[in-house]
């Protein structure tokens, strides 16, 4: 087969062919760059025609903010460099700013001097912009797991914590950096510490579900050692080949807290029906004994030993009927009837019954402050300061200063008592309030649950703490009229 | 009011012997005629059938009757008594109704005998021996 052109002709047709379908944009220029060839991809890329820029100046497609740009290409091609994709902006006829790979190879003539340099530009405007899409995808998912209250933990497959979020850093009081790297089972107490490895391989081996994908409510523990409720979500995940767990943690302790204290207003409930059936059926035998030892006592001789022992059984009669009433008290307190009240005339007349008592004589109660009228059943809050005064007094053995504090502000009134008794160490502080808890040798333990219900009945408030000064603090809000 | 010539007349009604027991005795020591009830038909005999009364002391919850009908019965039937009721477990709703009633006091169980002869006493204006 014979050819119609010689063979250094053919090779320049293939070349030119090559040049011409390319998709990058190639072009040639001299060394002070005068164009010299300009392909149809790059006619396509800066929009000026061959003929528009055969012999013009490379420049009209540099933006001016770079203007030693061709510079220091053309110091790099005189040292023989190659420019590899050297990515930069160029301006196209219309003016649109096309991002640009740059490909810069010296010309040499044919002895060995560089004379030119050929660009390939590679068009990147797409490439980039899906590169910023990824990029911002990406933030966007960061600062979700970022800005994400619950926990995120990812661990490989042999358990070992790859990152955590801020949210896994509050929960557990770790920093980041303390737990990566590490088994993720230092955020489990006993028994889970020690078997989540064998959880993981049993589940890598058979690919049986306990967690994944399920869900359950699980036992955290933080870096102090101290325990909480969780729920923990765990999705599966393949990088690189690799298994990955992600563990999302929600953290469970306020609803586990309001879920008990549900269950101490049932509990209470029925306690309450419980206390109504004992106490009726049990004033109704102490009234019977009552009265009938009263008869009999009046009939023994005045002075007599019997006679003494009579006046006892009525007082141990008394007692019992003190605890039924305190329990009844507590557990089926009266609902209030709210009115208008001066609460500095409440503290007087109960402070006056305080001092009523001989057992309280060596206790000084003095007042300060006053605060607008308050809401409340002034009967039920009497009840409530006795009681706070008593113990106030007990507590410091019948000797010692009570200081009672008014002030209010918008909403609420507080009342602060402060004595100078031994105070209220933390461990009781938390116990305080439970009921049939009591630090008395002789007590219910009723005193302060009863006064915590009645003022939460009260849309009121109470909180109890020894401040440095010594003593305890007692401070009590109540809503204002 | 009482008459100046017979003693004056209590009925004590409360299914609980022994304080119907203790009353009765006291009553009686003082100069009172007393008359028992264990529940709430005998007591309406009482006050229908019998001559009047010058107190009753009233228990609330009886093995027949655990509201205030029977305390409004009385008082229609013998509205010269004073009427004052026991109760071991008196809600305030309790007290507000029988008061409202007629009802010269509501006494809470276990209460001193003696106080309470004495406030049956004052409350028809008779001064115990």
């Amino acid at each position: 087969m014979s050819s119609p052109f010689k063979p250094q002709q053919e090779a320049e047709r293939v070349l030119a062919a090559i040049v011409e379908s390319s998709e990058d944009a190639i072009i040639a220029k001299s060394l002070d760059g005068t164009i010299l060839a300009w392909n149809s991809s790059a006619e396509r890329m800066y929009g000026y025609t061959a003929g528009e820029m055969i012999g013009r100046n490379i420049g009209v497609i540099i933006p001016p903010d770079r203007p030693t740009e061709l510079q220091d290409i053309a110091t790099r091609l005189s040292r023989g460099e190659r420019v590899q994709h050297f990515e930069t902006l160029r301006i196209a006829k219309d003016g649109r700013r096309v991002e640009v790979s740059l490909s810069v190879s010296p010309i040499k003539d044919a002895s060995g001097a560089v004379v030119g340099a050929s660009t390939v530009a590679r068009d990147i405007t797409v490439k980039n912009s899906r590169i910023r899409q990824l990029a911002d995808s990406e933030e966007r998912l960061r600062s979700i797991v970022e800005a994400a209250v619950d926990g995120i933990i990812v661990i490989d497959d042999r358990g070992v914590i790859e990152a955590v979020n801020p949210g896994a850093e509050r929960l557990f009081g770790y920093a980041a950096a303390e737990v990566c790297g590490q088994n993720v089972n230092m955020l489990m107490p006993e028994p889970y510490h020690s078997e989540h490895d064998r959880y993981m391989r049993h589940y890598l081996e058979t690919g049986e579900q306990r967690i994944i994908g399920i869900g359950r409510e699980v036992t955290a523990m933080r870096k102090d050692g101290s325990t909480f409720p969780v729920h923990l979500s765990v999705g599966e995940m393949s990088l690189d080949g690799r298994r990955k767990f992600t563990g999302i943690l929600h953290d469970l302790t306020a609803r586990v807290a309001m879920e008990e204290r549900l269950r101490e207003q049932a509990a209470l409930v029925r306690l309450g029906e419980m206390a109504a059936v004992i106490a009726h059926e049990v004033k109704n035998p102490l009234a019977a004994v009552r009265g009938a030892i009263q008869v009999i006592g009046k009939r023994l001789p005045v002075g007599s030993r019997e006679a003494t022992v009579v006046t006892d059984i009525i007082a141990r009669i008394d007692t019992l009927n003190n605890l039924v009433r305190d329990l009844l008290l507590f557990a089926r307190p009266p609902q209030p009837h709210p009115l208008p009240a001066d609460v500095r005339a409440v503290l007087t007349t109960t402070i006056e019954l305080l001092r009523a008592d001989e057992a309280h004589a060596g206790v000084r109660v003095t007042m300060a402050g006053e605060a607008p009228p308050i809401m409340a059943d002034v009967e039920l809050l009497k009840i409530v300061f006795v009681n706070l005064l008593i113990n106030s007094a007990q507590a410091m053995k019948g000797q010692g200063d009570i200081t009672i504090d008014i002030s209010a502000d918008a909403h609420l009134c507080h009342i602060v008592m402060t004595d100078t008794g031994p105070g209220v160490p933390p461990e009781v502080r938390a116990r305080l309030f439970t009921p049939f808890v009591t630090t008395k040798s002789r007590g219910t333990g009723l005193g302060l649950s009863t006064v915590r219900r009645l003022l939460e009945a009260h849309h009121g408030d109470i909180r109890v703490d020894s401040p440095d000064t010594g003593g305890a603090r007692v401070r009590v809000a109540l809503p204002l009229a | 009011m009482t008459k100046n010539s017979s003693p004056p007349r209590v009925l004590v009604v409360d299914d609980e012997a022994l304080i119907r027991w203790s009353l009765a005795e006291l009553f009686t020591d003082v100069g009172y005629d007393v008359t028992e009830a264990s529940d709430g038909a005998s007591a309406l005999t009482q006050v229908s059938d019998g001559e009047a009364f010058d107190a009753i002391v009233l228990d609330y919850r009886l093995p027949d009757s655990n509201d205030l009908l029977l305390l409004e019965q009385i008082r229609i039937l013998q509205p010269q008594a004073a009427v004052v009721m026991m109760t071991a477990f008196g809600t305030p709703e309790i007290t507000a109704g029988a008061l409202k009633l007629g009802a010269v006091r509501v006494v809470a169980k276990p209460f001193d005998v003696h106080d309470m002869v004495n406030l049956v006493a004052q409350a028809h204006g008779f001064k115990p021996h």
